[in-house]
């Protein structure tokens, strides 16, 4: 049995006087593709953020690849975060940014380089190698702001991968993209844990992202654990009823799955 | 005929000010942070009044200057946003109020005290027509500090001037590199102040850096562009000037403004082109 990749015990996080998070136990073994599921305001980007040490107003213990968090500085934290690929939810795109898509996904080797280290051969060429890979070649000196929201999504992943990290979190991967798009990022998922078995932690509210090959799913809702097991067990009409609302049914195509509405025709 | 003997430190001067604010400004408007300049310029001129009340004068002034700006630098750098809630534009806004603030209360006790504004008068508007080599020589060494910052930590600015989420996710040490470059931009914006002063720095600043946007992609490319958009700025406006006998200021601020415009009209006739 091999350590887990996150550990979460007794996690509690306040804002104000009021409790946003509150953990009890959360473990996602190595290997593992695990989507973390739940209406807006539920904790999920939170729960992310304690797990990679951004959130510092938390109680509890929360271990990454093995390290408690909270114990570590900023220069631990560093280093323990090169081991693990990010993506925010922000694109960080606006029309002032000068640099190129190459560039931005270079950023993934800044860390590892280590300060005052300029990036090397062998940094560029896995640079190269993502960009390739995830199907950016021709837009590589493209300006980064000049691209799409699902192409400045997919730059951002490989800026992720070209840490050749032990696991990928990714804080709502399909955001304000198109049905293309998502189907994309979702193909991207499914090739890279075939590909490499990456322990993939991903963040959604949206049940199409879920890629086949994740097989777990943790229910948050209202900063607290509601379900946490296999894909067909937990999202379940009454699941799905009790987050969202009545009126939902989910359907489980193959290994994807869906919501839609399943209430009286309003006409 | 140009007396070079005299105005040849004024040239060299105002083309190593826009060289260097040029430099800086590619970080700053890439980070989309342009009242830094403005913040951390108006903390040295508080500094400057409250040195004056303290007895200082003339270039002994740079000290509190100095001291004032690096200060309200290092506090940007500690107060995070994801801890203070507020977002840093508005943070800059709230310290160059309260920078502005004290420096006008101390103004208003210097009749008080019976010391002339005189120096502090020409801190926030510049005298570039007086500089000398020696300012020339001090502008040039912290320049040259600044280029040596970009090469060492060219990468990391990089990665911050992106986005310091992505940057600390990528396992940058960002607080670091972060801290050490605001450090510098006070130093920058306070030895330049004294020559080219508050309006002239801050376009200076922004607008070499909007210009190379526009016209090249690329960190190493912005950076190169803007440092000869803001020499030339200096330089070329100098010479405007000069030429037509107008204020040397109010003309490298105009033509600097000018070179924007053009940067503009090139890339879009670039961008109308690429898409026919």
């Amino acid at each position: 049995m091999t350590d887990p990749v996150i550990q979460i015990d007794d996690l509690r996080v306040r804002a104000g006087w009021r409790t946003i998070l509150s953990v009890d136990r959360l473990s996602i073994p190595a290997g593992q593709v695990v989507t973390i599921l739940g209406p807006n305001g539920a904790g999920k980007s939170t729960l992310l953020k304690c797990c990679l040490g951004f959130h510092r107003g938390l109680t509890g213990e929360v271990r990454l690849l093995g390290r408690e968090v909270r114990r570590l500085g900023s220069a631990g934290l560093s280093r323990l975060r090169r081991r693990v690929g990010y993506v925010p939810q922000v694109l960080a795109a606006h029309s002032e940014m000068p640099l190129t898509l190459r560039e931005v996904v270079s950023i993934g080797r800044c860390g590892l380089a280590g300060l005052l280290r300029p990036l090397g051969r062998g940094d560029w060429l896995i640079v190269d190698e993502w960009i390739e890979r995830l199907g950016l070649t021709e837009l590589a000196g493209s300006a980064y702001s000049d691209l799409s929201g699902g192409e400045q999504r997919k730059a951002l992943i490989a800026r992720a991968m070209v840490q050749q990290p032990e696991i990928l979190v990714l804080d709502e991967p399909t955001a304000n993209l198109d049905l293309f798009w998502r189907e994309q990022i979702v193909a991207v998922l499914e090739e890279l844990f075939h590909q490499i078995r990456l322990t993939v932690v991903l963040v959604c509210h949206e049940l199409e992202v879920i890629p086949p090959c994740c097989r777990r799913v943790v229910l948050l809702e209202a900063g607290c654990i509601s379900a946490d097991g296999p894909v067909e067990e937990v999202l379940t009409n009454g699941q799905i009823a009790r987050l969202y609302g009545e009126g939902l049914a989910v359907v489980h195509s193959g290994d994807r799955h869906a919501v839609i509405p399943s209430g009286r025709d309003p006409r | 005929m140009i007396d070079l003997t005299y105005w040849a430190p004024v040239m060299v001067g105002g083309a190593v000010a826009g060289a260097s604010t040029g430099m800086l400004g590619v970080y700053i408007i890439g980070m989309r942070i342009p009242f830094l300049g403005v913040c951390v310029s108006h903390a040295a001129l508080a500094g400057a009044v409250f040195g004056s009340l303290a007895g200082l004068t003339g270039p002994m002034l740079l000290v509190p200057a100095l001291v004032g700006a690096v200060a309200t630098a290092m506090l940007l750098g500690m107060l995070e946003p994801e801890t203070t809630h507020i977002n840093i534009n508005v943070l800059m806004g709230l310290l160059f109020t309260l920078s502005m603030g004290l420096a006008f209360l101390g103004i208003g006790l210097f009749p008080r005290y019976g010391i002339s504004d005189n120096d502090v008068r020409n801190l926030l508007w510049g005298s570039l027509i007086f500089c000398r080599w020696n300012h020339v020589a001090l502008m040039s060494a912290v320049a040259g500090v600044q280029v040596v910052f970009v090469v060492l930590f060219y990468k990391e600015m990089r990665a911050i001037m992106f986005s310091r989420l992505h940057a600390s996710a990528a396992g940058v040490h960002v607080t670091f590199v972060w801290t050490i470059f605001l450090i510098l931009t006070a130093a920058v914006l306070t030895v330049n102040f004294q020559t080219v002063g508050g309006l002239m720095i801050y376009s200076l600043m922004a607008n070499p850096a909007a210009a190379a946007f526009l016209l090249v992609k690329g960190h190493g490319r912005a950076l190169a562009v803007a440092m000869l958009l803001g020499a030339t700025s200096g330089f070329g406006g100098f010479l405007i000037a000069a030429v037509t006998d107008l204020s040397t200021g109010a003309i490298i601020v105009i033509f600097s403004s000018v070179l924007v415009a053009v940067a503009a009209i090139v890339n879009y006739w670039r961008r109308r082109g690429a898409s026919r």
